[in-house]
């Protein structure tokens, strides 16, 4: 695949999302609310519980983890699905799947395009809100780098997911159906509505072997220097775990969507 | 207003209609700096447009792609208010008084249906009679008559997405007309349909029209539709009205034009547009005469579509 | 001119649902994976509300058993934004495709057309989610079953679903003014996930940005006090009634405000 080429598509996905400017302000403003409401309510949970560390979270651990993974929540969602039914339904399925380029890698460069937009304009301002509100809790080294290659590694896992997901919502007609269900799990199984260090101890043994945890809970965890990622061995661990199921994801996906596209061919016409 | 106006199915008097527009800037540099950009341009979709249409008349009202036709259909059914200038649908402000305007009206716009989806037509149907409230007699009587006129049966318990475009464009057709509005527009009726469709909504809607005397207006890009069903067309261009008035008036629009053709020896066709105001074809064939010998000679009158052609082209410089 | 009131509307929108069960039934695998992606929701909603309880014992002083209730009652004050406007969700994508218009060309209220359309059978397992939990939190606190008691419940069920309604209409209606304002639908239903805890915990100047302009706290906790503290009534407990239907009024004020301006553009 030529790089130039890739880069354009990126480029024009870039400047689509930008035509929604209005839209861009109300989406940065909707979450400097949604972040003051995850405030007080952990700081009243804290305040009632009587003790500074819960599980190993301090509040402001807890706070910058349910914030950020709302804006990485943000960051990273797709429309593919909805894009994908729509687009059958219109019948211009054809016309993408005709496109001089595979669909899965065409689809995936044009949403880096809108991913890159979302993280500069929304991901980046909450971060720094975070870091005002929390004095500096978040600690700035090498953690950084590791924090964005745990997400992209986490954009390209979600990426198979939803890929996964959108032949299913074809073959059933339930677009809104199967993307509750796919959206209800990941949320909670990868620690974007509660951190999983507040889950029991016997489900968190599970639910930290799942995919969905590779999503937010690592690249979090990385970020803050917690699950023993400020050391080499649990960062090494952590990155092996996010790997392995991006290469099972990515099998998986591949293999999935050829069988899709064929039906869709065949129904769709 | 005189009271006159009252008694026309449309007025329209110097309507106006502005659209602010956001200047977009080209490239990546652009689209960033588009974000905060204040600069807006005012596009005049409409201007300064006049017309009367009359009861029972089937207008065909034409111009190029984004000539500002939808723009006024939109304020005739009162979904857009006019930046200025007056309109009177059926004697009354359709904008002030939309839900009343929506009573009189019926509307096929473009492509999209307007039925339920997956419901069989004649579902659609009841609901629309609830929703117009028609009498039960008068729905019937409006059924009968679509039966003489078109096949419904083998559509009317079918889901309309399960119709081919040429049913389903037909029942929206029949929807539009079932509370016999005074007034009907039309947007595109027969694009994208066969020839004996669209030979068939044609006759539909001349059907119609002549039952119940509804006025039509007719906006297409399909000069077949036009000679079918229009006496009188107008045709808007960049928002400004260039033509109003009878089909045959349009083919003097440029003097009177007609198409001389002429076969030679190796029968092979000349052609030769001849105005004759200023030129008498007999003259021309003579010329010719003397100079080839003419095996066989036709004289063709102007098509429309030629006409429309010309006048776009020309209304463009 | 025949005048279209109350009766015609009423009757309109019963039609107009059973056709759109009808049409429902025609996508049965739909129906029943949707149903099913509901439940997951609202099981997922218990789990995170358990797992926080498992890790802090009371919040703000409310203990377990009345943050079940206060939890049940934002259920059911949920449902109706759930099974009657569900349509708003799809406003968005009709205004962006040029198809809104269609609902322009009929003799009746734009609104009413546009919201009648849709009727979303899935938020009924929420109201039984919800019943069950506030009957068993009920039971656990001890509040005495007397017919004042549940008929003062009811109202107090539908005021709190008043403000719901009004934010997702508000919300909605962005789409007229504002390209790709999908997200502000999303995170105001986001914003509800927080009425099922006590308003208390806002301080300053959030206490009054979230009681009176995104009125969080009135879509569970003031109109739960009649219920759950019935000695120590807040004013504002009393008042929600009218300022949830004045929310309301606002909110359809601003969405047929958005269909007046929108230039409709794009066909």
């Amino acid at each position: 695949m030529n790089p130039k080429r890739l880069l354009s598509i990126t480029r024009a996905g870039i400047m689509e999302s930008l035509h929604f400017r209005l839209g861009i302000f109300v989406t940065l403003f909707a979450n400097l609310i949604y972040l003051v409401l995850v405030y007080y309510l952990w700081k009243a949970i804290y305040d009632s519980s009587g003790t500074d560390v819960v599980n190993g979270m301090t509040f402001s651990d807890t706070m910058i983890y349910l914030i950020l993974a709302t804006a990485l929540f943000n960051f990273l969602e797709m429309f593919v699905v909805w894009d994908m039914s729509r687009s059958i339904q219109s019948g211009k399925i054809v016309l993408d799947l005709l496109k001089p380029m595979r669909f899965r890698k065409y689809t995936f460069w044009s949403y880096t395009g809108n991913h890159v937009v979302q993280f500069v304009l929304t991901f980046i301002p909450t971060f720094i809100v975070v870091m005002i509100v929390t004095r500096g809790a978040i600690p700035l080294g090498l953690n950084l780098v590791w924090f964005l290659i745990a997400t992209v590694l986490a954009l390209i896992i979600n990426y198979n997911i939803e890929m996964m997901v959108a032949p299913i919502c074809l073959f059933t007609e339930s677009t809104w159906g199967i993307n509750i269900v796919k959206e209800t799990i990941v949320l909670l199984l990868s620690g974007a509505s509660i951190p999983l260090a507040f889950f029991p101890e016997k489900a968190r043994m599970i639910v930290q072997y799942l995919p969905f945890r590779a999503v937010y809970d690592i690249p979090l965890s990385i970020l803050l220097g917690k699950s023993g990622s400020d050391t080499w061995q649990g960062l090494v661990s952590l990155f092996g775990l996010q790997l392995i199921w991006l290469v099972v994801l990515t099998v998986c996906g591949n293999l999935f969507w050829n069988c899709a596209v064929k039906k869709v061919t065949v129904n769709g016409g | 207003m005189s009271d006159l106006s009252v008694n026309e199915a449309v007025v329209m008097r110097n309507v106006c209609k502005d659209f602010k527009v956001l200047n977009r800037h080209e490239g990546l540099k652009g689209s960033i700096r588009d974000l905060f950009s204040r600069d807006y341009n005012t596009v005049s979709a409409v201007k300064d447009v006049t017309l009367t249409v009359h009861k029972g008349e089937i207008i065909g009202y034409l111009g190029p792609n984004g000539a500002g036709k939808s723009t006024t259909i939109k304020m005739m059914t009162g979904v857009l208010e006019p930046t200025s200038g007056e309109i009177l649908v059926n004697g009354k402000v359709p904008y002030k008084n939309r839900t009343e305007n929506c009573e009189n009206i019926g509307v096929v716009f473009g492509q999209r249906s307007q039925l339920w989806w997956s419901l069989p037509l004649i579902e659609s149907f009841k609901l629309l009679r609830d929703l117009y409230m028609v009498p039960q007699k008068d729905y019937e009587a409006m059924i009968e008559l679509y039966r003489s006129l078109v096949d419904i049966d083998p559509i009317l318990h079918k889901p309309v997405r399960q119709m081919s475009l040429g049913q389903r464009t037909l029942s929206d057709i029949l929807a539009a007309f079932l509370h016999n509005p005074p007034i009907v527009f039309l947007d595109e009726p027969t694009i994208g349909l066969d020839v004996s469709m669209k030979a068939k909504i044609r006759e539909l809607i001349l059907g119609l029209n002549k039952e119940k005397n509804t006025t039509v207006i007719l906006t297409t890009h399909d000069m077949g539709d036009v000679d079918a069903l229009c006496k009188r067309i107008v045709i808007i261009d960049k928002g400004t009205k260039i033509y109003d008035n009878d089909i045959e008036h349009l083919k003097n629009y440029f003097g009177s034009y007609r198409t001389l053709k002429l076969k030679l020896a190796d029968d092979t066709w000349e052609e030769y547009l001849i105005d004759e105001k200023t030129t008498d074809v007999m003259d021309v064939i003579m010329e010719k005469q003397k100079e080839k010998k003419i095996k066989d000679v036709k004289i063709l009158e102007i098509s429309t579509e030629e006409v429309i052609k010309k006048i776009y082209e020309g209304s463009a410089k | 001119m025949r005048k279209r009131g109350l009766k015609f509307y009423a009757g309109m929108y019963r039609k107009i649902l059973v056709q759109d069960l009808k049409s429902k039934m025609s996508y049965r695998a739909d129906f029943i994976i949707s149903t099913f992606g509901m439940i997951m929701t609202n099981l997922s909603g218990f789990v995170t509300f358990m797992i926080l309880f498992h890790n802090f014992p009371e919040i703000n002083g409310w203990d377990y058993h009345h943050m079940l209730f206060l939890y049940g009652f934002s259920l059911v004050a949920l449902t109706p934004v759930q099974c009657f406007f569900d349509n708003n969700w799809n406003l968005r994508f009709m205004v962006q495709s040029g198809d809104f218009i269609k609902y322009c060309f009929r003799p009746v209220n734009v609104f009413f057309y546009f919201i009648s359309e849709v009727f979303d059978v899935k938020g009924l397992g929420q109201l039984a989610f919800g019943i069950g939990t506030i009957v068993y939190a009920w039971i656990k606190i001890g509040i005495p079953v007397t017919p004042l008691v549940i008929l003062k419940l009811l109202v107090f069920l539908l005021t709190a679903s008043l403000f719901m309604i009004a934010l997702m209409n508000f919300a909605a209606a962005t789409c007229f003014w504002i390209k790709g304002s999908g997200y502000v639908m999303v995170i105001m239903f986001r914003f509800k996930d927080f009425a099922k805890y006590p308003s208390s915990i806002f301080e300053g100047i959030f206490k009054i940005i979230f009681t009176f302009i995104i009125p969080i706290a009135f879509i569970a906790y003031y109109p739960s006090l009649v219920i759950l503290t019935p000695d120590n009534v807040p004013l504002l407990s009393w008042i929600s009634p009218l300022y949830g239907l004045v929310f309301v009024y606002l909110s359809y004020k601003f969405w047929m405000l958005g269909v007046r301006k929108y230039d409709f553009t794009g066909s």
